[in-house]
């Protein structure tokens, strides 16, 4: 297969694109490709600061690097979830928490970048997985309070440090895994609320993702052919999960019809842009500042994450 | 007379000759999971894999 920019063998093929590039062509091609979906979501401007959402993966990984290639201010955040990725077999392996940190640090280091590092089991007294047990959410498993945990400290260092937006390194497969769980069950307002951006609301920090139009594979693809050293270990408790389960099926799809991913996905942000998931006037949650951390809630009390805090430290050896 | 192909800790194999999305197919494997790698260079579906060759295949699916 030929590169289309030069004739000589290419080293990535896009089908859905029909478009196949030699390694420099396409380590150009992507940070391109970002800017314009930087700019067509309005996602932020040059003089803005961004935070980087950094999990030692392939897709945070290669944001931050593009961002910084592309010149932007952008700074990294790294929260230690204390999740143990040992494997019995594998005595020496490192945990899957420090070597994702390692990998982080190394990224920031290499690059003279700002990492801001949050420890979720010293700032909370216990990591994810026993916060989870305390706290009974998740049904045995500790993706729950890990999204809640996540998502309450990336609002927090984002607000806190004068950060103009957040930006995650969600790319196609994972928006078009969530969209797929969010139809078949119709959940309408996450339906609504699924977007390249996410507005900045009072006590919400701006969210991006500018890697939501590139498949899974490309950033990869990218990680791989820019050399950067990423976690290829997957996090332990998304074994068997269901986004993974339909990310497989929807690759099935992509297989035999190539560009019904990106279909499927630009499809249905024209359908939301064009009204077909208006809310109902009433669904609007009333949001208020949680009387402890400040950031906003819809409960009449505490926020979700302060009163898990609270039940774990009123039992925390039950 | 075989390829190697290698995803994590399993190996694969299959005759020489065939293209890498035949030997794909061939293993059930997904090409839209996978890139595929010989000797750390990334290659492409109509690759034609030659007998010896070891092909290093990297699993693109995360998250949870």
């Amino acid at each position: 297969m030929k590169c289309k920019k030069c004739g000589s063998k290419a080293s990535v093929n896009m089908r859905q694109h029909k478009l196949a590039l030699r390694k420099d062509h396409y380590l150009e091609w992507i940070p391109e490709q970002t800017e314009r979906f930087i700019k067509k979501y309005d996602m932020f401007r040059r003089e803005e600061k961004i935070l980087v959402a950094v999990s030692g993966g392939k897709d945070s990984l290669s944001l931050w690097d593009i961002l910084q290639r592309l010149g932007y201010q952008a700074g990294g955040l790294y929260i230690g979830l204390g999740i143990d990725g040992r494997r019995r077999d594998v005595a020496m392996q490192r945990l899957y928490d420090a070597e994702s940190h390692r990998l982080a640090e190394k990224f920031a280091s290499e690059r003279s970048l700002n990492l801001h590092v949050v420890d979720i089991q010293q700032e909370y007294g216990q990591p994810i997985p026993v916060l989870a047990d305390i706290s009974h959410r998740g049904q045995g498993k500790p993706c729950a309070v890990c999204g809640l945990a996540k998502r309450h400290v990336m609002n927090r260092i984002a607000r806190d440090l004068g950060y103009d937006a957040l930006a995650t390194g969600h790319n196609l497969d994972d928006e078009v895994a969530a969209l797929f769980g969010n139809t078949l069950q119709w959940a309408g307002n996450f339906l609504l609320r699924q977007s390249p951006v996410l507005p900045s609301t009072s006590g919400l920090a701006r969210k991006v993702k500018p890697l939501c139009r590139f498949y899974e594979r490309e950033m990869a693809a990218y990680a791989l052919l820019r050399g950067i050293e990423y976690i290829y270990e997957e996090c332990p408790f998304a074994e068997g999960s269901t986004s993974i389960y339909y990310k497989e099926l929807l690759n099935r799809l992509e297989t035999d019809k190539p560009g019904s991913k990106l279909a499927f996905y630009l499809r249905f942000l024209e359908a939301r842009e064009t009204g077909l998931f208006a809310s109902a006037p009433a669904s609007a949650p009333d949001l208020h500042p949680c009387p402890n951390c400040g950031q906003p809630t819809s409960t009449d009390d505490l926020c979700s994450f302060c009163r898990m805090i609270e039940k774990v430290s009123a039992n925390p050896l039950s | 007379m075989t390829v190697k192909l290698i995803l994590r800790d399993r190996e694969y194999e299959v005759r020489p000759g065939m293209t890498l999305l035949a030997s794909l197919q061939k293993i059930s494997i997904l090409p839209e999971s996978v890139i595929a790698t010989r000797e750390g260079e990334m290659i492409l579906e109509d690759e034609i894999l030659k007998d010896g060759q070891t092909v290093k295949l990297i699993s693109v699916i995360s998250g949870g």
